[in-house]
C-alpha cells in the first residue's frame, strides 16, 4: 500500500482522484488502544459519529489489544512486542483494511513495529511462528493511519468545511501536535514533520482562526516515561508551552489529535493552578470539535473532561 | 576515573538489537538531547551519554541507571541524528537489556498487558461508555475471553514470560 507522496499515494491523475473521493466511502478498521476507551470514550464516541458523516466508513477491530505501548513489551522483550502488534495488525488484515488510530503513541507503535516486521524477513518468520499457536498470521499488507491523515488526504478540509452546520465562527484555537505522528517521518510521516500543516488546516476548515506561537511544535511532555517518572519535571516542561500560549494567542480553546496530549494538557494546566483558574483553555480532541460542528450531541463526543468545556461548546452548538 | 580494564567490552553486542542503528557511529554530537523533553528533568535522559556508557561497556552503571525508563517516546532523537543511530531504539534496548538482566526493571504494566489485553481497566468503564451512548464494553479483547486466552497463549511462548513465569497471571 503506497504511503508516500501525492502521487505515490493514490497513483491516478489528480482530477480522477478528486472524482473517485467524492463518489467513495473510505474504509478503515477502528484501533481503539487503551486509553481513549476505557477513560475517553467521549473521544470514541466523536469518531464514530463524525468519521462516517464525512465519508470514512468505520470497521470495528475485533479483539484488539493494547499496541503494545512503548512502556510495556516494546521495553521488556522485542519478539514479544513486535507479537503482540502483529496480533492487532492481522485483525484489520483478516478484514482487508488499514488501521484508522486516533492516539499517538499506538500509531508509533504499530507503524514502526509494521515497518520492522517489512524490513526483517527473519524476524517475521519468528513473528508468524507466535501468532501461529494463536491461529492468526500477518503477511504486512494492513497498514496503519493516523485520523489527521485520512481526514486531511483521503476526505479533504474542502469536504469537512462544506458538511459543517455549526462553524467555529469568531472561535480562535491553538494546536497541539502530536510528536507520534511526525518522528521518524521516514517511517510513519504524512505531513511536513518539520513545519506541519494540515490540522491547522482542517481547523480552520470548521471555521476558527488558529493562533501559531513560538511552542507550537514543542511535545506536551505527557507520554511514556517522563511523566510518571518525573512528574515534577514534566509539568515544567509543559508550564514552558503555556507560558508562550498565554503570552502570545487568545485561545478559545486548544485542539488535539492524540489521546496523550489531550489528557495530558488537561491535567498540566490544573496543576499549574494551584487553586486558582488562570490557566483554564479547554481541551478537545479534533474529532470532539468536528462532531460538535456537524451537529451532534455535546453530551455524547465532548461530555467528559478536567478543564470545563461548557462555555465555548455552547458558544458553538448555541445556547440549548 | 574509569577503570577500563574491568568493563565489558561486548556488552554493546549484547544489547544492540536489529532494530538499532550501528552506535560505533555516533560521534557524541549531542543532537538527541538537544530535542529531548526528558533532557530537561532534574536528573536528565541523556541518551548520548547512555550510548556512551555502551561503547566503554560500563556494564554495572548502566544497569542502575534508571534514565532510559523517562523517554517521552517521542523519536525527535531518531529524526535528527545525523549518523543513523537510532537513539530511540537504543532507549529501549537498553531497557530491554535491563529488563533481562534484572526483573525489577520490568514494568508491571507488561503483566497488565498479558493479563487483560490493556494497559488501562477497560472493563471497568461501562458506566462512562453507557453515557456517551457507546456499547458498555468495546469490541476489543475486553469482550472476547476466548480472544484473551489466545493472546496470553501466544505470550506465553515468549521469553520474557517463560523466564519470569510467576509474574503473569492468567
Amino acid at each position: 500500500m503506497p504511503t508516500d507522496g501525492d502521487v505515490g499515494r493514490h497513483g491516478l491523475p489528480d482530477h480522477l482522484y478528486e472524482i473517485g473521493k467524492q463518489l467513495t466511502m473510505a474504509k478503515f478498521g477502528l484501533f481503539l488502544g487503551c486509553n481513549m476507551p476505557a477513560i475517553r470514550p467521549d473521544v470514541e464516541r466523536a469518531m464514530r459519529l463524525a468519521l462516517p458523516a464525512v465519508g470514512v466508513e468505520l470497521v470495528d477491530l475485533e479483539g484488539c489489544t493494547c499496541c503494545p505501548a512503548f512502556g510495556t513489551f516494546p521495553s521488556a522483550d522485542e519478539n514479544a512486542s513486535l507479537a503482540v502488534s502483529a496480533w492487532n495488525l492481522s485483525v484489520a488484515e483478516e478484514k482487508g483494511l488499514d488501521a484508522i488510530v486516533q492516539c499517538g503513541s499506538c500509531y508509533s507503535s504499530l507503524r514502526l513495529a509494521r515497518a520492522k516486521l517489512l524490513h526483517d524477513e527473519e524476524r517475521k518468520k519468528i513473528v508468524n511462528e507466535l501468532l501461529k499457536g494463536a491461529g492468526k498470521k500477518y503477511d504486512g499488507k494492513s497498514s496503519v493511519r493516523h485520523v489527521i491523515d485520512v481526514l486531511y488526504n483521503d476526505v479533504g478540509p474542502q469536504k469537512i468545511s462544506s458538511a459543517v452546520k455549526k462553524p467555529l465562527k469568531g472561535i480562535n484555537a491553538v494546536i497541539q501536535y502530536p510528536c507520534h505522528t511526525r518522528f521518524p517521518n521516514e517511517v510513519l510521516g504524512f505531513d511536513n514533520p518539520g513545519r506541519p500543516r494540515m490540522l491547522q488546516e482542517l481547523v480552520e476548515a470548521l471555521g476558527a482562526k488558529v493562533e501559531s506561537y513560538s511552542r507550537e511544535l514543542q511535545c506536551c511532555g505527557g507520554a511514556g516515561g517522563f511523566a510518571r517518572v518525573a512528574y515534577q519535571d514534566a509539568v515544567k516542561f509543559a508550564k514552558k508551552k503555556f507560558d508562550a500560549i498565554k503570552r502570545e494567542t487568545h485561545p478559545d480553546l486548544i485542539i488535539v489529535n492524540c489521546i496523550t496530549c489531550l489528557m495530558h494538557t488537561e491535567k498540566v494546566q490544573k496543576d499549574l493552578n494551584k487553586g486558582n483558574d488562570e490557566l483554564s483553555i479547554p481541551v478537545f480532541d479534533y474529532a470532539q470539535i468536528l462532531a460538535l460542528c456537524l451537529g451532534f450531541d455535546p453530551k455524547e463526543v465532548a461530555s467528559i473532561s478536567v478543564i470545563p468545556k461548557d462555555k465555548v461548546i455552547e458558544k458553538i452548538v448555541g445556547a440549548a | 576515573m574509569i577503570d577500563l580494564t574491568k568493563s565489558n567490552k561486548n556488552l554493546w553486542k549484547e544489547i544492540m538489537e536489529e532494530e538499532c542503528g550501528d552506535i560505533r557511529h555516533c560521534f557524541n554530537c549531542g543532537t538527541c538531547v538537544a530535542g529531548c523533553p526528558a533532557s530537561e528533568a532534574d536528573n536528565p535522559l541523556l541518551i548520548r551519554r547512555l550510548v556512551r556508557m555502551v561503547l566503554l561497556g560500563l556494564e554495572d552503571k548502566l544497569l542502575d541507571d534508571g534514565t532510559p525508563w523517562m523517554c517521552v517516546t517521542c523519536t525527535a532523537c531518531e529524526e535528527m541524528c545525523p549518523m543513523g543511530v537510532k537513539p530511540f531504539e537504543v532507549g529501549l534496548a537498553i531497557r530491554r537489556w535491563q529488563s533481562r538482566k534484572d526483573e525489577t526493571y520490568i514494568p508491571p504494566a507488561v503483566c497488565e498487558v498479558f493479563e487483560t489485553g490493556h494497559t488501562q481497566p477497560v472493563e471497568k468503564s461501562k458506566e462512562l461508555r453507557k453515557s456517551v451512548g457507546l456499547d458498555e464494553v468495546p469490541p476489543t479483547v475486553a469482550k472476547f475471553p476466548d480472544l484473551l486466552k489466545k493472546f496470553q497463549k501466544m505470550l506465553k511462548e515468549t521469553d520474557i514470560v517463560k523466564n519470569n513465569d510467576y509474574m503473569f497471571k492468567e
